[in-house]
């Protein structure tokens, strides 16, 4: 339903609903008034009626039209004057009362005389009747002026609207792929946070759309690299002449299927992450245990590199977290230690806490980064120059980002011996 | 002929090298740019540079633009995953003389080699004739009056830097720059055994040794029958 229309209904029917109550409110008003009215001419014509002497001659009494009904009684409960024919009104005790008869109410003032009982008395609907016709003069202008009052409301709520209906279509023209900002001039005070808001939506969505972009070019340029030695490796083995070349070009085929999809793999992991700047599940996770896992799932890779991978200090330390992005979180500065790390190394892993902070600490004694490229390594597909660009150049981009997302701090430094780099994870 | 391969990628640069290695060519391998400058100064003697552009330390397009300022003539061949045409056009005017995107076949390499070295030396047509010799190097088939004669990789690359400039002769030392990359033993008298080889298949007169300079081809030699019979 229209905010219009519902505007204009609600109006309405307030509106109504405040001229029934003023009209019954009349009513009520106008009838006590018109009661209070009516037995005063009551009594005073009775007081007046009770020093005149009344006869059964009807002709010395004072016209008194046709409603009023005039009686007079004896002390002794005789009936010794009608003023009209029929059967008479009771007699009543003294002072006001409303007796039934014949199918009619009267209202009836009884003024007792020392030698005689006056009655005087007229049709109670009289007296409504007076209250509803007042009351219906002040109810019928405002049921009259309720369809003006309508239209009325209708425009005046059209024009209030006529914010919303502009900005709608400005929303309606836009290109369909536009994440422009909507103008927000010449806004209403009640409109404006909500087209910020929504400018504010659009920005992010246009930040994350670039990202996206800038991901996905990123990602095919990254892939060139990797396929022109697949192809380079292929021609190689259809070209080989001996067994032997063929062996060895069939490796280097494998090797280069092998780096391909790791490539593909960890980008697959950076788009997962990407979105979710939240954190999907977040749970309660044990870092030492999790670390655990990770380093035995590694294990056989550090041994076929000669690479001695040790789980130095694992105290219990909890953090709330995606399990699985911390998952990848630690395979993937496992690996690159591992990776980079000469044959005969060593890869140490330790979790502790510190001061309360859940820390992760890897160390390797590697070739280490050098303080002018540390904080460049951590941009996507950045490389260090002379590492033999095998890497994806992902793995510390996807540290980085699953770190940003638990609110975790990372630091680079020099191995507490040796030449090593030491990466510290601390919540 | 000797090649510079500029390639940081370690799997490409190995494939590309042994793949070339095959057409014949004598590569070597550096993988970044300043290395690239380092080997350019020391051995001026490279047929062509294969040159890629994302490279460490020296970045491919300023090793290019440095080396034409030099006055540096040497071909040489963009190999990139830059694919967009305002890089590939910055790339031809800065000075390189092909542009080949990643990823390429092996054969379409050697093939754009071959072209760039080609029009290097100023020939249109693929195949090199002159005298009674015709050499064409995409098959690497040699004959000589009208006569296949078939020869080793070393020795079609000893006649292929003979025909290269016709007419100049070329000391052992310059042969062996072209014939062997680095790291490679040579034995001391390599050369004379790959020119006593192909003087046995071609006869006495195809190569003339200058005296004290070195060996030439020149197309006065005509072969003689007895020559040629001899083989």
């Amino acid at each position: 339903m229209s905010i219009r229309r519902k505007l204009l209904v609600a109006l309405l029917v307030a509106l109504a609903a405040t001229g029934l109550a003023a009209s019954a409110a009349t009513w009520f008003e106008v009838r006590r008034q018109a009661y209070e009215l009516f037995d005063y001419h009551l009594e005073q014509m009775a007081l007046s009626l009770g020093d005149q002497p009344l006869s059964v001659n009807v002709d010395f009494l004072p016209s008194v039209g046709h409603d009023f009904v005039i009686q007079a009684w004896n002390p002794d409960g005789m009936l010794a004057y009608i003023s009209r024919n029929g059967a008479p009104l009771p007699l009543r005790q003294p002072g006001f009362d409303t007796v039934h008869v014949l199918g009619e109410d009267w209202r009836v003032f009884t003024l007792e005389q020392p030698d005689r009982i006056l009655q005087v008395a007229a049709p109670a609907s009289l007296r409504s009747g007076r209250a509803t016709t007042m009351a219906l003069r002040i109810l019928i202008p405002i049921l009259a002026t309720i369809p003006l009052y309508g239209l009325l409301i209708w425009f005046i709520v059209g024009e209030g609207l006529r914010p919303l209906n502009r900005i709608a279509g400005a929303i309606r023209r836009r290109q369909p792929a536009s994440l422009e900002p909507l103008p927000e001039s010449r806004l209403p005070e009640e409109v404006a946070p909500m087209v910020s808001e929504l400018n504010a939506l659009l920005a992010r969505l246009r930040d994350a759309l670039e990202q996206q972009k800038r991901f996905t070019a990123d990602a095919a340029h990254e892939l060139r690299s990797p396929l022109t030695a697949l192809q380079v490796q292929l021609d190689m083995v259809e070209r080989a002449r001996s067994p032997e070349d063929r062996h060895v070009a069939l490796d280097a085929l494998r090797a280069g299927m092998k780096r391909a999809a790791r490539l593909v793999e960890q980008m697959l992991t950076m788009a997962r992450l990407e979105p979710q700047r939240e954190l999907k599940e977040i749970t309660s996770v044990s870092l030492d245990e999790l670390a655990a896992e990770v380093a035995g799932e590694l294990e056989p890779l550090a041994e076929a590199r000669r690479i001695e991978l040790r789980l130095e200090r694992l105290e219990s330390a909890r953090v709330h977290g995606d399990p699985q992005a911390l998952h990848a979180l630690i395979r993937n500065l496992l690996d690159n230690a591992i990776r980079y790390t000469p044959a005969g190394g060593a890869v140490r892993l330790s979790v502790h806490a510190d001061d309360g902070h859940p820390m992760l600490v890897v160390e390797d004694s590697g070739p280490g980064i050098p303080p002018e490229e540390r904080a460049r390594v951590f941009d996507r597909f950045y490389r260090l120059p002379g590492s033999g660009a095998e890497g994806s150049g992902l793995g510390l981009a996807i540290v980085k980002q699953v770190a940003d997302a638990h609110g975790a701090e990372l630091a680079l430094d020099d191995a507490s011996h040796g030449s090593g780099l030491r990466v510290t994870v601390k919540w | 002929m000797r090649l510079l391969l500029v390639e940081d990628d370690v799997m490409i640069g190995a494939g590309v090298r042994a793949g070339l290695r095959q057409e014949g060519y004598v590569v070597d391998w550096v993988q970044d740019g300043a290395a690239a400058e380092a080997a350019l100064l020391a051995e001026p003697a490279y047929a062509l540079v294969l040159l890629d552009l994302g490279l460490p330390r020296k970045d491919g397009m300023a090793l290019l633009e440095s080396q034409r300022r030099r006055g540096n003539r040497v071909p040489v061949l963009v190999i990139t995953a830059r694919d967009a045409v305002a890089d590939r056009v910055r790339g031809l005017d800065l000075g390189a003389d092909d542009y080949l995107v990643k990823p390429f076949e092996l054969n379409e390499l050697a093939a754009r080699i071959r072209a760039v070295l080609r029009r290097h030396a100023g020939r249109a047509a693929p195949v090199v004739e002159y005298g009674a010799f015709r050499l064409d190097p995409s098959a690497r088939k040699v004959s000589y009056a009208g006569r296949e004669v078939s020869v080793s990789a070393r020795e079609f690359s000893v006649l292929q830097a003979l025909l290269d400039r016709p007419g100049q002769p070329l000391s052992r030392a310059q042969l062996e720059e072209r014939l062997y990359g680095w790291g490679e033993e040579i034995q001391s008298n390599s050369v004379e055994v790959h020119i006593h080889n192909l003087r046995r298949k071609l006869g006495e007169r195809a190569i003339r040794t200058v005296r004290g300079v070195g060996y030439v081809i020149d197309g006065a030699e005509v072969p003689c029958r007895s020559d040629v019979s001899s083989l």
